[in-house]
Parts: C-alpha cells; structure tokens; sequence
C-alpha cells in the first residue's frame, strides 16, 4: 500500500524534533512514506473557528491531491492535522452539496475513501505492535511514562473513531512496548489550552500546569504526546507555569516517536532530543543507567 | 437590559443558527453537563449551557457579544458528554463565523479573534503557515510585542523558530478557494 505522509505546518518549524523522530524510526522500520506534493496548511482551529466552509476546503485540497496521486493512506502526525483532515473528511462525506462546491472549487474530484491515520493510529494499525516490538533492543525498563493525549486525538469520537474519549489507552501501550512502565494519572485528555496559547496565556497557562502537576504528582520520569501544540504548552511553556505557581517541575515532554527511537537503540542526537526546551539529559542518563544494568 | 425579543426576530436568528449547524436548539434539556466539564467555563461570561438557551431565546446581542464564543478552545469536551449528542462545540462555531461575517468585533476578547484573522491571512499568502511571520504580525495587530519574547532567544537556540517560510507553489488555487468560501 502506497503511504502519504502529511507533515502540516508545525512539524516544519516548532515542533520539527516530531518529524525528525518519526522519519526515524520508519526509516529504522523499513517503511516508507511519501509527502503528499505541495500540501497545503490545514486551516487548523482558526479557519474552523471562523469559517466553517473554509475549514472543509483548505484539508479537502490535500486529500484530492493524495487521492489524485493514488495513495490510499495518510499518516497526518499532528493531532490537529489529523483531527482537521478526518473532519473533512466526515463532511465530504455527509455533506454531498459542500461536496460539490469544495471539489468545483478545487476543479478536482474526490471520492470519500481516503483513510486517514494519526501518529499513534498508525504505529498501532498500520506498523502494528509486534513489528514495533521485534525493534526493541534497549527496553526501557525502570522508567516512568506518563501519556498525554489532549484533545484532538480522540475527540469528537464519532469523528476520529479513534480509541476511548475518555480514558484513551493506545498510547500507555506503545510505551509498555518500549519496556517501560505507563503512568496513570487523571488529566490524560484534559485540554491544555491548545491554541490560545498566544492569546490566552494565562489560562493555558493555568490548564497545562493542572496537567504537569497532576503528572509530578504520579511520580512520572517523563511525559509523551503525540500532538505539537501540546508539546508546545507542556514544554515551552513549562519554566513560566514553574515560576508561575512556584514549584518545580522538571518534567521533560518527548514525542512518543521519540520514546520508541530511543528503545529502538536510536542515538538521542539523530532524534532531536536536544531541540526542546526542558533538557531531557537526566532522563538520558537514567536510560543509560538502566540499560547497562540489564 | 432589554427584556422584549421580537418573536419574529427570535425566530429568524435560532434558525438561522440552526441551519448552518444542522442540530436543533430544542434538544438541549439544560442539565449542564457541558458546563460542568469545560476546561475554560472559569473565565467565561455566560456557560455553555446557557449560550444555548439564550441563543434558542433569540438573544442575539449577547450572544456574539459574549466573552464565552471567542473563549471556547474546542476542545470538544461538551460535545463528547452531551446526553443528547447536542453539538454543543458547533455552536460556538457558528456563533463565532455569524460574529465574524457581521464585523463584530469583540471587546473583551479581541486577541483571540485577532489571531484567527492573521493566521488565516498568512495561509492566503503563504499557503502554509510561517510561523515568525504569524507572531510577528499578530504582536504588531494587538500591540503586545514584548510578550513572550523572552522565550524567543531559546527558541532560536534549540532550532525552534525557522528564518525562512515554505510557499507552497499553487498559490492560485488558494486564492481560489478564499474567493469561494470566504
């Protein structure tokens, strides 16, 4: 089966250790992708948030593309892309007279089929747990996971028909895959602010420190997500919700492509590990530890 | 306070409302359970439950004056919960394009709004998004240009904020679905 992998925006600027770990580990995994050619942004929480329309045609162009190339497939990394790009989908299919203007506009069909895969979907469904599992030559085991899934993984469900909206697991079991121990804390898809995170500091500010202090509080070494803008609000935000509320938390907030590369035996330069904002090193060096010990 | 609704005012604005939502108002039954589990009901003016009444009351004004539409981050926690699958995220949507369409612009929560608009803009022109050019744009629009700076020196550091911003090369077909659908 032919793959299209759609990056979105963030993978390209803020949030690139995501795509360099992901191209990573398929790379170690024999897969291959291809990026769907001159994709364009999704329209992400603003074009739905003004303009519903707009929200359906932006994703719409991508998916004609990647059908017109004949892919079947898309691995769309970002919860939000892939969140955008399935509710496109779920319109195009529903809505047959928004069909009409959308694939007129474009002066390109579409025919409803493409299926669209998350990060974790992906690994899960396509790549498949055994595959993920014969790669692992460094469990991880001793360390402390914590998965946060946020919102736009699993919710709405009748949409993403992805996992539990509630208590969503897929994640927690790709980190028992690298050895190491899940951590089950409460805030696992609470929203953390997502992307009013420039126009709203304060409450994002406010939701994100709910979330890593409920996490600290669980005894986690560390906190995986799949999904930039949580990155973002859990990582770069981090020392400001610290001083904020005064109390440390020293949390260092991976890509779950990130994990896996690490328990694939992956060295941490060639994931990008270096590139967020909470240094990662005691992590690393307990890793290290835990590895020479077995 | 105005407390008379025109009863054919009322009824022009919950259908409209209910067209481009394709759900019906009536169905909400008040329990309060979106309420109850919004992450942002804390600043909000008006909750969720009572945006729909209001809406389903024809109170138009306060409705898109409210603090709550441009608050709500979609999150999509009420929808999930709603007993009667109300699309209770959707409305805020449709609130918010219907504010928009009719120029409203929101006194309290004019960031937001604003940071939709310009990253919206730089879509049109870019086709993707260019992240230092969106922050930069919307700081000049809402005056707060030292906010945040302070992480932009590590940012740059780790690899974070890229100099140069991909164009995608079918920028007309852009142009063309915003002429479209704008």
């Amino acid at each position: 089966m032919k793959l299209a992998y759609y990056p979105g925006c963030s993978l390209k600027g803020t949030s690139f250790e995501y795509e360099v770990s992901l191209l990573k580990i398929l790379e170690a995994m024999n897969i291959e992708v291809k990026e769907i050619p001159d994709w364009n942004c999704c329209g992400a929480s603003a074009a739905h948030s003004i303009n519903h329309n707009l929200s359906v045609a932006l994703p719409a162009r991508n998916l004609a593309i990647a059908e017109k190339d004949g892919f079947e497939s898309v691995l769309a990394p970002c919860a939000a892309c892939s969140n955008r790009l399935k509710n496109a989908a779920y319109e195009l299919k529903n809505d047959d007279i928004l069909k009409e203007k959308i694939t007129d506009s474009l002066e390109m069909p579409y025919n409803s089929e493409m299926s669209i895969n998350n990060m974790l979907e992906f690994l899960i469904g396509v790549v498949g747990k055994d595959k993920i599992k014969s790669m692992v030559t460094k469990p991880l085991a001793g360390l402390k996971v914590a998965s946060y899934y946020g919102c736009l993984l699993v919710r709405p469900p009748k949409v993403m028909q992805f996992d539990d909206p509630e208590n969503p697991v897929t994640m927690d079991e790709l980190v028992a895959l690298t050895g190491a121990e899940p951590v089950n804390y409460s805030f696992k898809t609470e929203c953390c602010g997502a992307i009013n995170s420039l126009s709203k500091p304060d409450v994002v500010m406010a939701l994100t420190g709910n979330i890593l202090y409920d996490i600290k509080k669980h005894g986690a070494d560390l906190v995986v997500v799949a999904c930039p803008l949580c990155h973002s609000n859990l990582d770069v935000r981090q020392k400001e919700i610290e001083r904020k509320y005064d109390e440390k938390i020293g949390l260092p907030v991976l890509f779950i492509t990130e994990l896996l590369g690490l328990s694939f035996g992956i060295d941490p330069k060639n994931l990008a590990i270096d590139g967020h904002m909470v240094a990662a090193d005691r992590v690393l060096k307990k890793i290290e530890g835990l590895t020479n010990q077995q | 306070m105005k407390t008379v609704i025109n009863e054919q005012n009322r009824r022009n604005f919950a259908s409209k409302v209910e067209s481009m939502l394709h759900d019906k108002l009536a169905k909400c039954y008040q329990c309060g359970k979106c309420s109850a589990g919004c992450p942002v009901n804390f600043e909000m003016d008006y909750t969720p439950n009572q945006i729909i009444k209001m809406t389903e009351l024809g109170m138009e004004d306060r409705v898109l004056n409210s603090k709550t539409i441009w608050l709500c981050v979609s999150c999509n926690t009420c929808s999930t919960r709603c007993p009667k699958g109300f699309e209770v995220t959707g409305i805020m949507d449709v609130l918010r394009e219907i504010a928009e369409k009719k120029g409203i612009a929101s006194k309290t929560e004019r960031e937001v709004q604003m940071f939709h608009e310009v990253f919206l803009d730089n879509v049109r022109s870019n086709g993707r998004i260019f992240e230092l050019e969106l922050v930069g744009k919307y700081k000049l629009k809402t005056r707060h240009l030292f906010r945040d700076m302070f992480l932009a020196p590590k940012m740059l550091e780790k690899g974070k904020l890229k100099m140069y911003g991909e164009k995608i090369s079918n920028l007309n077909q852009i142009a063309k679905i915003f002429k479209d659908f704008e």
